[in-house]
């Protein structure tokens, strides 16, 4: 298999810290430490599906962690990336709970350090209700949207990928497009009562 | 609106670390405006984090792929090299220059087009009547019906696509190579996209069926580059060396 390029922890995480880099990051992380967090996801009761979709949050989580600036080195990255997906499964173990199922198993295993985790991760939960709500823009809001605010295309290049005559043109079609998603997620009574509740603060 | 657009075009500067501290003073004194700008950054959050989640997803499967590919070594005894082992490599080597001459003498455009070929489901959606119509046809299979039914007066990029769909499957590869070159000038003209991954897939598709893999490359390339496409993974889970080698041994 071809490996990608060997990294220390510190220079993963230049590595993901550099757009250039990061997808030889990503799948070294996926070669070095996938299978071990997948073997106590399907320790404590998981499926491999669960472990496929848990460590790919993990590594979502973890990315985002790192180009926040909020990885502290305080444990090595792999120590990080099992505890991150510990969380994240004990928490969709409980919402099975929650709806019906019968793990029980979340309890055990639990350690302090997890709620620090669980705050740098974020709610895991309305990051998935934000995800659903990009998708539902459709595809050409969606890929216009990612260009420009992911992979910071400038206007004149955004004019190069997509089919539009000109820059006023994209810039029009972006506006409408965030718009859109500002009112999707307005619309959602969770995520607007959060914000009502950080603006009083 | 116009304040909306102020609002935006600030957001846009400060993440290019080009925002007016005047214009984020005037945020911060007016809580309708901060709210505005929660949203706002919320739902930039949200696109970074949806584009993120999709690129760790894309490597993912790339990652399976590899693994798929690998032959576990066995821990066995190490030994030196003895003249079984020889032997034995001795084999593995003709096994392989013979898959790889076989895959040579065997492979094309076409073959290609076998194995990456596959039909397209439509979703049901509301449209015309005529599209009604048309729909329920490509939906039934009935291919004929579908080229029938196609009206060059009252052509839309679906019954466009719908038509090379059809002749895709009726072999008619090079009404279809017009139909779908048809989309993609439509939406260059208007500035629209609707339909425009599909046709640019099928294109390709369409020319590695007439056996010309040199007109389909390009558009693969494309499409596997642009990680926003609708066929991306698909694209990605393709053997380019496949597909250079059919390059290869047409230019023969």
């Amino acid at each position: 298999m071809k490996v990608a390029g060997k990294y220390t922890d510190a220079e993963l995480i230049v590595a993901i810290r550099d757009e250039r880099s990061l997808n030889q990051a990503i799948l070294f992380i996926y070669q070095q430490y996938a299978a071990s967090t997948s073997s106590f996801i399907i320790h404590y009761g998981g499926s491999e599906q669960d472990a496929d979709d848990v460590f790919q949050e993990t590594v979502v989580s973890f990315i985002e962690v790192i180009k926040k600036g909020n990885f502290r080195m305080e444990a090595s990255i792999k120590t990080f990336l099992v505890s991150v997906a510990k969380n994240i499964w004990f928490n969709e173990l409980k919402k099975r709970e929650r709806s019906g199922h019968r793990e029980k198993i979340y309890e055990h295993g639990r350690d302090q350090k997890e709620e620090d985790i669980s705050h740098q991760i974020g709610d895991l939960e309305k990051k998935r209700q934000l995800r659903d709500l990009v998708n539902n823009l459709g595809e050409p809001c969606k890929k216009i949207l990612m260009l420009f605010y992911y992979e910071n295309l400038s206007m004149k290049e955004l004019v190069e990928h997509l089919p539009y005559e000109n820059e006023q043109v994209v810039r029009n079609k972006k506006y409408k497009c965030l718009q859109a998603l500002t009112g999707f997620i307005k619309s959602n009574p969770a995520i607007a009562q959060q914000i009502s509740e950080i603006v009083k603060s | 609106m116009e304040q909306n657009q102020a609002l935006i075009d600030h957001l846009d500067q400060s993440l290019r670390g080009e925002g007016s501290a005047e214009t984020q003073e005037m945020i911060n004194n007016d809580p309708e405006l901060i709210r505005e700008w929660h949203y706002l950054q919320l739902a930039v959050d949200a696109i970074q984090d949806t584009a993120l989640y999709e690129e760790v997803g894309t490597v993912k499967e790339q990652w399976k792929i590899q693994q798929t590919a690998v032959v576990k070594p066995s821990r066995g005894i190490v030994r030196s090299l003895s003249s079984n082992i020889a032997k034995i490599a001795a084999i593995l080597v003709l096994l392989a220059g013979g898959a790889a001459f076989y895959k040579y003498a065997t492979i094309s455009s076409g073959s290609l087009y076998d194995k990456y070929y596959s039909s397209y489901s439509l979703n049901t959606s509301r449209g015309a009547a005529d599209e009604d119509a048309m729909d329920k046809a490509y939906q039934a299979k009935d291919w004929h019906t579908v080229i029938t039914l196609f009206s060059p007066t009252k052509r839309t990029n679906k019954t466009d696509f719908l038509t090379g769909m059809a002749d895709l499957e009726l072999k008619k590869y090079d009404d279809a190579i017009e139909h779908f070159e048809q989309i993609m000038a439509a939406n260059t003209q208007a500035h629209t996209d609707y339909f425009q991954d599909e046709a640019q897939y099928y294109l390709a598709i369409s020319w590695l069926a007439k056996d010309k893999v040199n007109e389909a490359l390009p558009i693969l390339e494309k499409i596997r580059a642009d990680k926003n496409h609708l066929y991306h993974d698909k694209v990605e889970q393709m053997s380019f060396l496949d597909l250079r080698l059919v390059q290869y041994k047409e230019s023969k």
